[in-house]
């Protein structure tokens, strides 16, 4: 990591009228965006309101059609990429490994990541490291995907979905992974959720989309001291 | 909402009102209850971060209130402790006081009461309540 990356910007992200269609559908639409470093973001927002799209813009895995974006102070590119963890939706590990494996795998392979840091994060998680990611449970599997993520020493890091069709006690491991992780060292982190319940402390700031604008965005207890809770105001927000 | 202990503190954090107040209001009503002594060293800002659930940027803003405030101060290296002044926790404590009060004295005017009946009504329960 370098240091100098870090103090050169004082936004993580920033996005200025960026627009993205794919086909018929408009994923984003003029979206211009300012998300402070050193702080959990909450993306949130129903199902197809732009939140993976704006990720995927954000790691140069596709282009805005219009618009300008920038992470880290940097144009998206695979150089800026080594800087964030990046978890896309639904991601999955290869079946035949064991958590052992995967962490070999990730230390060659994921810039930052410590062995060390995943070792203690899978006693906190509770995930056996002799256990075959073949046999393990939708919420053991999500529970390895953010161990891998969590475990790298980047400045920012993008987890898309952590949260949906988990059991709770994997949601609740994953928000206290998260907190400890936090509380380690200085990180930005961007999590996008269509739903909030145990999540919602996890947030120092929230943004709200629906069919890729921009409803809102803002301190998240600044939000509350105005609308009450995070939970409340989707409701409110998308009926 | 849910309990959540600290060490002998205990929270109750709701998430309809902002958290980081919620945080600083139970500190000074322990100290004013005497629930944490003067002077009494409080959990780091990670300790209590991941005990409530909470992120640490919440934390620390709720610490920066409490030594704005003058509820606590910190001690370089070795961490936040509650004021050792007394005047400064009886200032908190009257403070308190005038904002209960304050709302006990609105919800009555909202039912229609004034300031001669209210009085009436606290000699009432007060007595009462020695029966």
């Amino acid at each position: 990591m370098t240091p100098a990356l870090h103090h050169e910007t004082t936004f993580a992200v920033e996005c200025r009228q960026v627009s993205k269609r794919y086909g018929q559908s408009q994923a984003l639409h003029n979206l211009s965006l300012s998300l402070p470093q050193g702080c959990s973001i909450g993306i949130l927002g129903p199902n197809g309101s732009g939140k993976s799209t704006l990720f995927r813009l954000l790691m140069g895995l596709t282009q805005p059609d219009s618009g300008h974006l920038a992470v880290l102070g940097r144009k998206p590119s695979w150089q800026t990429n080594r800087h964030i963890a990046y978890l896309p939706d639904r991601a999955r590990w290869y079946g035949g490994d064991t958590v052992r494996d995967a962490f070999r795998y990730a230390e060659r392979l994921l810039p930052g990541f410590s062995r060390d840091v995943a070792l203690n994060l899978a006693d906190i998680m509770e995930i056996p490291l002799g256990m075959k990611v073949a046999g393990m449970s939708r919420g053991q599997e999500a529970r390895l995907m953010i161990m891998v993520c969590v475990a790298r020493d980047v400045p920012l890091m993008i987890l898309d979905e952590p949260f949906s069709g988990i059991d709770l006690l994997s949601r609740e491991r994953i928000i206290e992974c998260l907190i400890h992780q936090m509380s380690r060292r200085e990180v930005t982190m961007l999590v996008s959720t269509h739903e909030l319940h145990e999540a919602e402390p996890l947030f120092d700031h929230a943004v709200f989309l629906n069919r890729g604008e921009l409803l809102l965005s803002g301190n998240a207890d600044d939000l509350r001291a105005q609308h009450g809770s995070l939970e409340r105001m989707m409701r409110s927000l998308y009926t | 909402m849910e309990e959540r202990r600290v060490g002998s503190l205990r929270f109750r954090i709701d998430f309809s009102q902002p958290i980081y107040e919620q945080i600083v209001q139970q500190f000074q009503s322990s100290v004013v209850k005497g629930e944490i002594e003067r002077g009494a060293k409080i959990p780091s800002v990670r300790e209590l971060a991941q005990a409530l659930h909470v992120t640490p940027n919440t934390v620390m803003h709720a610490y920066q209130e409490m030594e704005r405030s003058g509820l606590t101060e910190t001690r370089r290296g070795q961490g936040t402790f509650i004021t050792s002044s007394q005047e400064q926790i009886e200032q908190l404590r009257s403070k308190l006081a005038a904002v209960a009060v304050r709302e006990f004295l609105q919800k009555m005017n909202d039912l229609g009461y004034s300031g001669q009946e209210i009085f009436r009504l606290i000699q009432d329960e007060e007595r009462d309540e020695s029966l």
